[in-house]
């Protein structure tokens, strides 16, 4: 056998591994579940499953639940996103200077994210509570919420479940824009100052537009993982009062591992998926042209 | 699948029989088998597991019990059902998922074995009620009861004596004994039930709604959540949150009730009878020496409905004939008079037969028991259609009557909303 074809032997023995790797935890199981989306399939009644086309996906569009938590899924990778975007970047400012108090202050701040989500919405979920909560007793007493607590009053609910995303994940955005802080090239800033740039200046000339891939990074992490919200919502509220701070994700949940309606739960999820993914897609554009904007790469 | 269940047990039987010379010698028939029980986390469960060595030192089968909380147990079991995986061998079965049992044959008809075994298990002494509610459907017995609860109206007798009332035997009664127990100003309140989303409102309201004579089927098989007579009751019920509830009831469930209950905050409350030895329990109770319990009252035109809930265990139809056989021979033990005294003496709060209504080592601990027997004779378990579709329209309910409870829908335009959704399931 020549060289040429031995080595491309070679390489084709070579990848099979991570082809079989990704046909196997990739693409069979989206295949299924695209599949089964199709399908009107229930797991506790299987002898009525029939094909419904692209039934389920029409389902979602005109089902006032499945739309309504669209709409509060939107909501809450938009609100949370924008403050944990907003208060990261000023945590980091201020956590710049590397001195002994600012390594501290970064280590305490981090702790929230070392909690799961879980638990999270458990702690808040007691804390909040209108009848014995630490916080929620003495809000209610001094009139500043609903008697029921925040996360029972529906205009409430879903404004207290993004003030505890913001909680638990600012701190992770304000660590990626600290990195992002730390790796800037310290001439420029140092040029900037000694031509007598102001702060304000320096910050919005030079700073932010060369922060921009690790504010994108940021941005890209939490939109993906905001817009998949479950745990912390599953277990603060159940999607309530009423479908106020229902899911995309509660909800394929409960169609799926409750209602064992796995036609519809599939089309969730591939719904989710895609509008993930396209969301990731943009994002990973704009990352490659602010890229190249600052660094002509 | 039917039948080749019984075929499958009936070799077991002959089998047994052809070496009934061998097994009878053998002190300890089930020796070698280990049965795993699927069990849901209610107070039975570690008294299930605390007994489990005695049945093994009688018959030689291990017993491991595995404690779920709700969902986890469903969905764990009914995966090992689809899938034929064989992980239980025995699972604790709510009394609503008697439907779907028998529609997909998951677990093992259990009627010949109880008729073969019928004296010996003292058939008459179990609540016909809770043999039908607790494993029967459509004439297929699925499980086999294990814990009966009664929906019991548990009340502070200081509170009532105080402001002159008697315990409420209407509904009428009870409403208006409700809002004059109320005092905001002291944190009193006169009635607590369960507000949250999902399971926990549905199932509290469709409790008053069936004692106000309201319904969730209607008689030809359809839902009929939207129901005149449902419409009212939920308005009944949102009143009294508003009226009579403390603040945060709406986001209750069954355990901030019961706490909101033993904590001398709520007077009168409609409970399943498991929970009531935690109101004489002076480490977990306030209202030790006020707590009564009576009967649930119902609206002056509607007959009794005592609701009746609880637990059946059921045998996987996908183990073998052998493991059959020691599942059931569990179900017995488990079930027998002695068995199920010392089942209750040890706090499992699961009542099943006539004998313990009137045992006197169980009434001295437990002093309500006249109140669950009268339940369970006249009661009604099927207020909570037992229908394969019930998960689903018991979530329609749930989010409605949360919905009312919060003042985001009113009752007729929510109940409207589940009744449709309800339809497509038909």
């Amino acid at each position: 056998m020549p060289f040429a074809a031995r080595r491309k032997l070679f390489l084709v023995i070579m990848a099979v591994p991570v082809v079989a790797y990704v046909l196997v935890v990739g693409i069979w199981p989206l295949a299924q579940g695209i599949w089964y989306s199709l399908y009107d399939y229930n797991l506790i009644r299987p002898q009525r499953t029939k094909f419904a086309g692209l039934d389920n996906y029409v389902e979602i569009i005109t089902d006032p639940v499945s739309r309504q938590a669209l709409i509060n899924t939107a909501i809450f990778t938009l609100g949370a996103v924008f403050f944990e975007l907003l208060l990261g970047f000023m945590l980091a400012l201020a956590l710049w200077r590397d001195d002994r108090f600012n390594r501290l202050a970064l280590a305490l701040i981090l702790i929230p994210v070392t909690i799961t989500p879980l638990v999270v919405g458990l702690i808040f979920k007691g804390l909040l509570a209108a009848d014995y909560g630490m916080i929620g007793y003495f809000l209610a007493e001094w009139g500043l919420t609903d008697p029921r607590g925040l996360l029972a009053d529906q205009h409430a609910a879903l404004a207290t479940l993004i003030f505890i995303d913001v909680w638990e994940w600012t701190p992770l955005v304000a660590l990626i824009l600290l990195a992002g802080l730390k790796a800037l090239p310290s001439d420029i800033l140092e040029a900037a100052s000694v031509d007598g740039a102001t702060g304000p200046q320096k910050l919005r000339i030079i700073v932010i537009p060369l922060m921009l891939p690790a504010v994108l990074l940021a941005l890209i992490l939490r939109t993906v993982d905001a817009f998949r919200v479950f745990d912390t919502v599953y277990v603060a509220t159940g999607g309530g009062p009423g479908n106020a701070t229902n899911t995309l994700m509660l909800h394929a949940v409960k169609q799926g591992l409750e209602f064992f309606n796995i036609g519809r739960a599939s089309a969730i999820a591939n719904l989710t998926l895609l509008i993930i993914a396209v969301i990731a897609a943009a994002f990973v554009m704009m990352i490659r042209h602010a890229d190249k904007k600052a660094n002509g790469k | 699948m039917k039948n080749a269940d019984a075929a499958k047990l009936a070799t077991a039987g002959l089998l047994a029989c052809l070496m009934g010379s061998t097994a009878l010698a053998q002190d300890k028939p089930f020796s070698g088998i280990t049965l795993t029980i699927a069990s849901q986390n209610d107070q039975f469960a570690p008294v299930i597991a605390e007994l489990a060595p005695k049945f093994e030192e009688e018959t030689g089968a291990t017993v491991k019990v595995d404690i779920l909380d709700y969902g986890s147990l469903l969905t764990k079991t009914t995966a090992d059902y689809i899938g034929d995986t064989e992980g239980y061998d025995l699972v604790t079965m709510d009394i609503v998922w008697a439907g779907e049992y028998a529609e997909n044959g998951y677990s093992v008809e259990l009627s010949e074995l109880i008729e073969r075994d019928a004296d010996e298990i003292d058939v008459d002494d179990i609540y016909p009620k809770l043999m039908m509610g607790l494993g029967n459907f459509e004439g297929r017995q699925v499980a086999f009861p294990f814990a009966g609860y009664a929906n019991v109206l548990a009340y502070n007798k200081t509170r009532l004596d105080a402001a002159g009332l008697e315990a409420p035997t209407t509904m009428e009664e009870f409403v208006a004994a409700a809002e004059k127990l109320t005092d905001p100003d002291a944190g009193l309140y006169g009635f607590v039930a369960n507000g949250q989303k999902g399971p926990a409102s549905a199932q509290d309201w469709m409790q008053y709604n069936s004692e106000m004579g309201g319904a969730i089927m209607g008689e030809d098989g359809m839902p009929t959540l939207n129901s005149d007579a449902n419409v009212e009751s939920l308005k009944v019920y949102r009143d009294l949150f508003r009226k009579a509830a403390p603040p945060g009831a709406a986001g209750y469930d069954w355990g901030g009730r019961e706490e909101s209950f033993r904590q001398g905050v709520a007077a009168l409350m409609q409970t399943w009878s498991v929970g009531a030895p935690g109101y004489y329990n002076p480490e977990i109770s306030k209202v030790v020496d006020d707590v009564a319990i009576t009967t649930a009252p119902h609206s002056g035109s509607a007959a009794p409905s005592y609701g009746i809930g609880g637990w059946g265990m059921a045998i996987n139809a996908d183990v073998s004939p052998e493991e059959q056989e020691a599942a059931w021979a569990f179900i017995k033990w488990l079930t027998s008079p002695e068995i199920h005294k010392e089942f209750n003496l040890m706090g499992a709060g699961s009542f099943l037969r006539k004998s313990e209504m009137t045992d006197p080592d169980l009434l001295e601990k437990f002093p309500f028991l006249p109140v669950l027997a009268e339940t369970f004779e006249n009661g009604n378990y099927d207020y909570r259609p037992r229908i394969p579709e019930y998960p689903q329209i018991q979530d329609f309910l749930g989010t409605a009557v949360n919905s009312v409870l919060v003042g985001d829908a009113d009752p007729k335009e929510a109940l409207d909303a589940a009744q449709a959704q309800a339809e497509e399931l038909f």
